[in-house]
């Protein structure tokens, strides 16, 4: 078997790209997470409502969401949404939309575990002040039930930033896609993707140690 | 814009792609599965162990592939690896190796919590009446501690099924490949994609049906012990 040699610093000069394709990642990766904030708060809320029609259609958007490969809502999102709707996407925004709506199916169950946790005496006492839903809501179940929120929430932001490398096969320059251009360029596979795989890993390894550093805080304060 | 036209009486006559396509996604499913589950095993018992020689390799494993990207890793299997190992790789391995050691890490995960989650009085308790570390693993530590593991090993599981979907990425003929197929051959992308979205949500959905129902179950049995 001949051995391989490795050059890394052929690979180094194109770094440029895939420094684009790091702030690419970072741009989905935090549209995506902004919008599933949002879009998750008001799936929970939905999901929370006494009124069927309401509920209805939150638990079937979270359950699809949730059980459907996030490779497959990015191939609709870009291929068939916009044939019925009339209207092109490009691949920013119909991976965001995607993701944004994944995310925020599963962080509609993180927002409802954490406001059915908060005690039905906070819901009375608010009632009793006489306040209405949207201030109890922002006054006092969300204060509360935010600090519960926090690990479950930043564990799924985690999960999300690997997904967004999926974004690549709609064509959004993110860094694996630009990796796999570059490889094609260039002939080096191996080191292309071992650098962008080991750049991954010291980015979510120093994530992942910030997120216990937090909980182990929010765990501490607790007590 | 002209009028979209829906043609979905066309799509049963392909119903042999999709089958095809289904048929590979599940045996991928099963094979990375049933690795993950004996991989997860193994590598958790030495995540657990004490001596270093058995614990530091299993957490750098663990480690590195649960911080890197699933589709990094089927990508790095597919095109980089084969060029260290000097020779080919088939689609399917690949996808196997990719998406099958990030289930072994996130399996292994789940194992050494399940273990770990027993108190470890119980552990002294069966090495006090003489019993050996696999005796006491085997008749003590996982009939407990096997119950408060699957639920999260159902929803690994799942998550596993629906990564299979990242194969088609590097051309193994699972249901989505066969869908962009299709898709391009008949133009037909939103029926296609659509039906495909369909069937994958049809064959992941009942199992997650299964997970709800065993967390209650596990939940209420959890609780009754108390």
């Amino acid at each position: 078997m001949p051995v391989y040699e490795w050059d890394f610093a052929f690979v180094l000069n194109y770094r440029d790209v895939l420094w684009e394709g790091f702030l690419g990642t970072l741009k989905i990766g935090f549209s995506s997470l902004g919008l599933g904030i949002v879009i998750g708060l008001g799936l929970a809320l939905m999901r929370l409502s006494r009124f069927w029609f309401v509920k209805a259609p939150a638990i079937a958007i979270i359950e699809f969401f949730r059980a459907t490969p996030v490779l497959v809502l990015l191939f609709w999102c870009y291929y068939a949404l916009p044939i019925v709707i009339g209207v092109a996407f490009d691949p920013y925004t119909a991976a965001i939309i995607t993701l944004g709506f994944q995310t925020g199916a599963f962080m509609a169950e993180v927002y409802r575990a954490g406001i059915v946790s908060i005690d039905r005496s906070q819901w009375e006492g608010g009632k009793a002040l006489g306040m209405n839903l949207p201030q109890l809501m922002v006054r006092i179940i969300l204060p509360q039930a935010v600090r519960r929120m926090v690990p479950p929430f930043l564990e799924r932001s985690f999960e999300l930033m690997k997904t967004t490398t999926q974004a690549s096969v709609i064509t959004y320059g993110e860094l694996l896609y630009k990796a796999l251009v570059l490889s094609a360029q260039l002939y080096r596979p191996l080191e292309i993707f071992t650098l962008v795989a080991a750049f991954y890993f010291v980015m979510l390894t120093i994530a992942s140690f910030s997120i216990r550093y937090v909980e182990t805080r929010l765990d501490a304060a607790r007590t | 814009m002209p009028e979209f036209q829906w043609r979905w009486g066309e799509m049963p006559q392909y119903w042999r792609s999709f089958a095809e396509g289904l048929l590979v996604t599940a045996e991928l499913s099963a094979i990375i599965i049933a690795g993950a589950l004996l991989g997860g095993v193994v590598i958790g018992a030495m995540r657990y162990s004490k001596r270093r020689i058995f614990n530091w390799p299993a957490t750098c494993f663990i480690e590195v592939f649960r911080n890197t990207p699933i589709l990094v890793q089927v990508v790095w299997f597919f095109y980089a690896f084969p060029v260290l190992v000097g020779g080919q790789l088939e689609p399917f391995l690949a996808a196997v190796f990719g998406i099958g050691l990030n289930i072994t890490a996130y399996s292994a995960e789940i194992f050494r919590g399940g273990i770990q989650s027993i108190e470890r009085g119980q552990w002294e308790a069966g090495r006090a009446i003489g019993m050996g570390y696999f005796q006491v693993m085997r008749r003590i530590v996982l009939p407990v501690a096997v119950r408060r593991m699957i639920p999260a090993f159902a929803n690994r599981m799942i998550e596993a099924v629906k990564a299979t979907s990242l194969a088609s990425t590097i051309a193994v003929a699972d249901l989505m490949w066969q869908g962009e197929q299709l898709a391009n051959a008949i133009y037909r992308p939103f029926e296609v994609y659509t039906a495909v979205a369909v069937i994958y949500f049809l064959a992941i959905y009942p199992l997650v049906l299964c997970t709800y129902g065993l967390e209650r179950r596990f939940r209420i049995d959890e609780e009754v012990k108390l």
